[in-house]
């Protein structure tokens, strides 16, 4: 090959010849980069995905199998027995149901309260708006560690331990988060619609109910959302707050079924996934309907930086 | 007069204003600020809640910074687990994100995986990985193939930090999304105009992308660092009485509902919370020396 190859990089040689080896060149090297970037998130995507695989095939697996040594991955024959024990021998079903019970009134809750203070702030004038915005935010900095203690011993003033009360009702004033995503889609909706609405004789409330809520569905879709993952997984509230098995949500349940040993055992693998897989099915159904949403969401938290 | 229907709409839009406002501010005052202020009152006493509460000023304050007990060791590992958690994920998610962003067939589907473990209920994702990471399991066996003996993971002290970091990087994929979308709002002209000057990939990668992402770094490392420093769900689970992962949130935990001791676990949680905040401030005064805002003075 000749000296003149001395070229940029980028800049096309004039020779033709040069010009046909160093674009043979390029579309090489730029094969090679692909196959790399491909083999790289191949990986990547098989480490994501092998432990929740290792918990499926496990939940499928009889006791035998899943005691076994060394581990198979892929259980000889399935069977669907652990699903079945976890209703029929512990109470999935009712944790379960405790679990929709809390998410349920926990989702209208954080959409209407959270909703309604996010209108406040993007399409009502008031005195002290401003100064009660930055108060709202501010309160994203609270900890919860700081809060726990006062809150457990208010609500066993009121003699709520061992209820759903104290999962539910803090979900039910909405919190800044949610209100600050919500209040940054509906300040993008126009204000003619408003002043169109109380020509037409409509209230703030009419305004709110009738032009915006319609108007933000991605906002509500995403805060309905957060809530439920949000509550869905729960552990903490549920520890602190419930000591009656028969109130026990989907997680704790399933911790608990973890620690009643069985003459000094813990209890088979396999009925401890087919538990977990319980508690993760629904969660992943409702990333995989509202993923747009998610990613949404997380594009307007990115924005309060 | 329309002056005076002026001040009546006015008066109206206020009203309306603070109508709206008060179910959130029922739940500021009674969820956030009572508490907040509940709880700096109960950590300069002691309260068992069967007996009334004593006045006993710094006492705790005292006990917890200078008296023996298990606090340092639970800010030590929790700050262990937090500063090497929280900077290997964001290498990952962000190394992840500009592999994504590349013109890649099955983008969404990549993308969709990445994410999936960060979604999933954490109290499964502890069995999940209590499972793959017993001393027989799964990993240990796969290690086995490649003649490596593998550690007791969660029950070995040199190991259960490690073992957690691990399955915190796992669910290291909801910082991809975020590094995708802010990758996706770098002008392609940058990189045109530097390939032109003949800037390889690596080298675009290290004076133009990174700069461009740096304040969703900075975000990421601050939520990641606050989120990781509060971590209890997966230590309660999993450590137990392991002294090698006792962290400050479950230790919070033991002392308030365990031990009952009210006034104590309060100041703990001051004293962590103002930890917190003194970090976060250290890392936003060091984040002015990497940061890069384009065109934006701060």
């Amino acid at each position: 090959m000749s000296q003149t190859l001395t070229t940029t990089p980028g800049v096309p040689a004039n020779n033709d010849r040069n010009n046909r080896n160093y674009r043979r060149a390029k579309l090489a090297k730029a094969a090679a980069n692909k196959f790399i970037v491909y083999l790289v998130l191949v990986f990547g995507a098989v480490l994501m995905l092998l432990p929740l695989l290792w918990m499926v095939t496990t939940s499928l697996s009889n006791n035998e199998y899943a005691t076994s040594f060394p581990p198979h991955f892929i259980p000889t024959h399935f069977e669907f027995g652990k699903y079945v024990s976890i209703f029929t021998n512990h109470d999935m079903g009712q944790f379960f149901l405790n679990s929709i019970i809390i998410v349920v009134p926990s989702i209208a809750g954080q959409i209407i309260s959270s909703s309604m203070a996010a209108f406040a702030f993007a399409r009502l004038r008031a005195p002290g708006k401003r100064i009660l915005f930055i108060m709202t935010i501010a309160t994203l900095m609270i900890p919860y560690e700081v809060t726990i203690i006062p809150t457990f011993i208010l609500f066993r003033y009121f003699h709520w331990i061992n209820t759903f009360w104290p999962l539910i009702v803090p979900q039910l004033f909405g919190n800044a988060y949610n209100i600050f995503l919500m209040r940054q889609f509906m300040m993008s909706i126009p204000t003619e619609l408003d002043d169109a609405a109380k020509i037409d004789g409509l209230g703030f409330f009419g305004i709110w109910r009738r032009i915006i809520l319609p108007l933000s569905f991605a906002p509500i879709a995403t805060v309905g959302v957060f809530t439920f993952t949000f509550n869905w997984g729960s552990f903490l509230a549920p520890l602190i707050y419930i000591s009656k098995t028969r109130f026990y949500p989907l997680a704790l349940g399933i911790y608990m079924m973890t620690q009643t040993s069985n003459r000094g055992q813990i209890p088979p693998w396999n009925l401890i996934m087919a538990g977990s897989m319980l508690l993760t099915v629904p969660m992943v159904l409702v990333y995989f309907f509202s993923q747009r949403y998610l990613y949404e969401g997380s594009n307007v938290l990115g924005k309060i930086t | 007069m329309s002056s005076a229907r002026g001040m009546s709409m006015k008066a109206k839009e206020t009203l309306a204003f603070y109508l709206f406002l008060t179910p959130w501010g029922i739940g500021f005052i009674v969820f956030l600020m009572g508490p907040l202020l509940a709880s700096l009152v109960l950590s300069f006493t002691n309260w068992d809640l069967l007996q009334p509460a004593q006045w006993v000023g710094l006492a705790n304050y005292k006990r917890v910074l200078f008296g023996p007990s298990q606090f340092w060791l639970a800010m030590g590992n929790t700050a262990y687990y937090a500063l090497i958690l929280v900077p290997l994920s964001i290498v990952v998610a962000l190394i992840l994100a500009v592999l994504l962003n590349q013109n890649i067939i099955l983008r969404r589907f990549f993308r969709t995986v990445f994410y999936l473990p960060a979604t999933l209920p954490i109290v499964a994702v502890v069995f999940l990985w209590q499972w793959i990471l017993a001393p027989s399991g799964i990993l240990n066996e796969i290690l086995g193939w490649f003649g490596i003996h593998g550690p007791a993971w969660f029950v070995d002290p040199a190991w259960i930090k490690p073992g957690l970091i691990l399955m915190g990087v796992w669910a290291a994929g909801s910082g991809v999304v975020l590094f995708l979308a802010g990758l996706q709002g770098i002008p392609k002209y940058m990189y045109e105009a530097s390939a032109m000057e003949g800037a390889g990939p690596i080298r675009q990668f290290l004076m133009i992308t990174v700069p461009m992402l740096s304040p969703i770094v900075l975000f990421n490392l601050i939520n990641g660092i606050i989120g990781a420093l509060q971590v209890f769900t997966q230590v309660y689970i999993i450590a137990r009485d392991n002294k090698a992962a006792v962290m400050a949130v479950p230790y919070l935990y033991h002392e308030a509902f365990g031990y009952f001791k009210m006034g104590y676990a309060s100041a703990v949680a001051w004293i962590f919370f103002i930890f917190v905040m003194a970090l976060t401030l250290v890392v936003l005064r060091w984040s002015r020396s990497w940061v890069y805002y384009e065109g934006e003075v701060r």
